[in-house]
C-alpha cells in the first residue's frame, strides 16, 4: 500500500516537473500597471550554478547570487520608472534525487512593481541564452525607443575559449563570451545599442570580451583583475530618476565604478580593480592588437587552466600601443598582501600567457613591483 | 517493512548526496573562513601565527595526500600542484621567506581576511573537481581528529 503511494506521488511529481507549461505568476496584468511608459530598462543575469559562497570579515556567511538577487530586486522596487528583467540561473536540482525541477527563475518588474514570477528551463534551445531572450521580448514594453537601457551579469569569469563546466549542473556544457555575445544581439535585435554593459566578474576587462561586446553596448565595465564575490555594488541604480537625472550614461558610468571601487576597498584585502570601456574611444586599441591577442588566444587553446594566467596586458610590449589607455577610466587598488602588493597600476586591459609551473620547494620569489 | 525500509534507503541516500556536494563545495572556504574567525578571536599574536600556520600546514598535507590518490585526475593534479604552490606563498609571506617581507603583528587579521577572501575570486582559479575537493575536506577532517 505504501509503495503504491509513493509511485503514485512520484508519477504526480514527475508530471509536474515535465510540464511544458510555464509555472507562471502573473501578478497583475500587462497594461494595468501604469499609464506613463517606463523610461529605464535593465536586465540582470545573475549565475547561480556553481560555487558562490563567501563570507564577509565578521565570518558570515553569504551566496553570492542570492545576495545579488535580493539587491537587484531592490532597485527593481525602487525605480517607478524602469522596467526590471532578473534572470536567476540556478543550479538544477531533482526532487528525490529523481525528479528535474526548473533552474532558471525570471522576475519581471515595472513601475517598482513585480508583474510576472515565472520559473523556466535552462538548457532548452540552440543558444545559451534563448530561454532568457524569449522571456525579455515576450515582456518587454514596446514603443519606446529612448529607453535607456542596462544589462548586468553577475557570476564567474566568463570564459574567452573553452567553457565547459561553467554551470556545475551541465558540466558538458560550454558558456563563453561569444555566447553572451549571441544573447545581447537577440536581446538588441535592431534596436538601438545597450546604453551600459556591466559585467561582475573577474578577469573580463580584456581586449577579446570588450571586442565581442562592443556592437552591443555604448560603455563596458568590467574587472580586468580578480573580483571578489561580494561583486560591484548596486546602490547607484537605486532611484536613477536621481543618480541618471539628464541621462548622462557616461557620468553614470564613472560615479558607478568609483561607488563600487570604493564599497569594495572598504572590506577587501585582495586587488580591486574596475575600468569604464568607453566603446567608440577604445575601438582604435582594439583593432590595433586583435591579432596579437588572437594568436595568444589560439596558442593556449586546450591548455588545463592551471597551466595559463592572467597579466596586465602593459607588461608584454606586444600589446603596448599609443592609444593603450585611450577611453578607459580605471580604478586600481593593489592587494594588500601577496607578490602582487607592490603594484601601483593597471592599465585596464588584461591578457593571457603561459604559467611558469609552480614550485612550492625552493625558488625564491621576490616580490614583483612595478 | 521492505516498502519503509526502501523509502528510508531513498530519505538517506538524498541527504547524503546533497552534503557531501555541499560539503566538498564549500569546504574550503570554511575552512579558512573558521581560522580567520579563530585569529580574530584571540589578542595573541604568536597563537594567531600559529592558527594561520597550521591551517595552511594542514591543507597541504590534505593536499598532499589527495595528489597522490587515484581517484583524482591529472587536471585535478594540476590545479592541486597550483593550490599548493599559492598556499606555500601565503606561508612564506607570514614567516618572511623567500623574498616576502613578514606580515607584522599588527597586521595579522587583515592577512587573515586576505587568505579567505583570495579563495573566494568570482574566477574558477582553483579548478579541482567535487570529488577532489571532498576528498580534501574528508582528510582535513580526518587530520583534525
Amino acid at each position: 500500500m505504501l509503495l503504491v503511494g509513493v509511485g503514485w506521488l512520484a508519477l504526480v511529481l514527475f508530471l509536474c516537473s515535465c510540464s511544458s507549461i510555464p509555472p507562471a505568476q502573473r501578478v497583475s496584468p500587462l497594461g494595468e500597471e501604469g499609464a506613463f511608459p517606463p523610461r529605464y530598462s535593465i536586465v540582470f543575469i545573475i549565475h547561480g550554478d556553481d560555487g558562490y559562497l563567501y563570507h564577509d570579515v565578521r565570518g558570515d556567511a553569504y551566496r553570492a547570487d542570492e545576495k545579488t538577487l535580493a539587491k537587484a530586486k531592490t532597485v527593481a522596487q525602487r525605480n517607478p520608472q524602469a522596467e526590471v528583467f532578473i534572470f536567476h540561473e540556478r543550479r538544477r536540482r531533482h526532487f528525490l534525487l529523481l525528479f528535474p525541477r526548473r533552474d532558471g527563475k525570471f522576475y519581471y518588474y515595472r513601475h517598482g512593481r513585480l508583474l510576472a514570477e515565472e520559473s523556466y528551463w535552462r538548457d532548452q534551445g540552440d543558444s545559451r541564452f534563448d530561454p532568457e531572450v524569449e522571456l525579455y521580448h515576450r515582456y518587454r514594453a514596446q514603443g519606446r525607443p529612448d529607453l535607456i537601457k542596462f544589462f548586468l551579469y553577475f557570476g564567474h569569469e566568463i570564459p574567452e575559449f573553452g567553457g565547459a563546466g561553467y554551470d556545475a549542473s551541465y558540466s558538458k556544457r560550454t558558456f563563453t563570451v561569444d555566447d553572451l555575445a549571441d544573447g545581447l544581439k537577440h536581446i538588441t535585435g535592431d534596436s538601438t545599442k545597450l546604453d551600459l554593459i556591466v559585467l561582475s566578474t573577474c578577469f573580463n576587462g580584456t581586449p577579446h570580451t570588450i571586442a565581442a561586446l562592443a556592437p552591443y553596448g555604448r560603455y563596458i565595465i568590467a574587472s580586468p583583475d580578480n573580483l571578489h564575490l561580494s561583486y560591484f555594488d548596486l546602490d547607484s541604480f537605486e532611484q536613477l530618476d536621481v543618480g541618471l537625472p539628464d541621462g548622462d550614461v557616461s557620468a553614470f558610468a564613472k560615479t558607478f565604478a568609483g561607488h563600487a571601487f570604493d564599497r569594495l576597498t572598504e572590506d577587501m584585502q585582495t586587488a580591486v580593480t574596475v575600468a569604464v570601456y568607453d566603446v567608440d574611444r577604445v575601438r582604435g586599441f582594439l583593432d590595433a592588437v586583435e591579432s596579437v591577442y588572437d594568436q595568444a588566444l589560439t596558442t593556449l587553446k586546450g591548455q588545463t587552466p592551471a597551466t595559463i594566467e592572467h597579466f596586465d596586458c602593459a607588461d608584454d610590449p606586444a600589446f603596448i600601443r599609443p592609444g593603450m589607455s585611450e577611453g578607459v577610466d580605471v580604478f586600481y587598488r593593489p592587494p594588500r598582501f601577496g607578490r602582487w602588493k607592490h603594484n601601483q597600476s593597471h592599465s585596464g586591459w588584461e591578457c593571457w600567457r603561459r604559467r611558469e609551473q609552480p614550485s612550492v620547494t625552493s625558488q625564491p620569489l621576490e616580490p614583483i613591483q612595478k | 517493512m521492505l516498502g519503509r525500509t526502501a523509502f528510508r534507503f531513498i530519505v538517506i541516500m538524498f541527504v547524503m548526496v546533497y552534503a557531501g556536494i555541499a560539503l566538498g563545495q564549500d569546504g574550503l572556504q570554511k575552512y579558512f573562513n573558521d581560522a580567520s574567525v579563530k585569529v580574530k578571536a584571540t589578542t595573541d599574536p604568536s597563537q594567531k601565527r600559529e592558527i594561520l600556520n597550521t591551517s595552511f600546514e594542514k591543507m597541504s598535507k590534505a593536499l598532499g595526500k589527495v595528489q597522490s590518490s587515484p581517484l583524482v585526475s591529472r587536471d585535478d593534479r594540476a590545479g592541486i600542484e597550483l593550490f599548493k604552490a599559492t598556499l606555500q606563498e601565503k606561508q612564506d609571506e607570514l614567516a618572511g621567506l623567500n623574498g616576502y617581507q613578514r606580515v607584522s603583528d599588527e597586521q595579522l587579521d587583515a592577512f587573515s581576511d586576505y587568505v579567505v577572501q583570495d579563495m573566494e575570486q568570482a574566477d574558477q582559479k582553483i579548478t579541482i573537481s567535487l570529488v577532489a575537493a571532498l576528498l580534501i575536506i574528508i582528510i582535513i577532517i580526518l587530520l583534525v581528529a
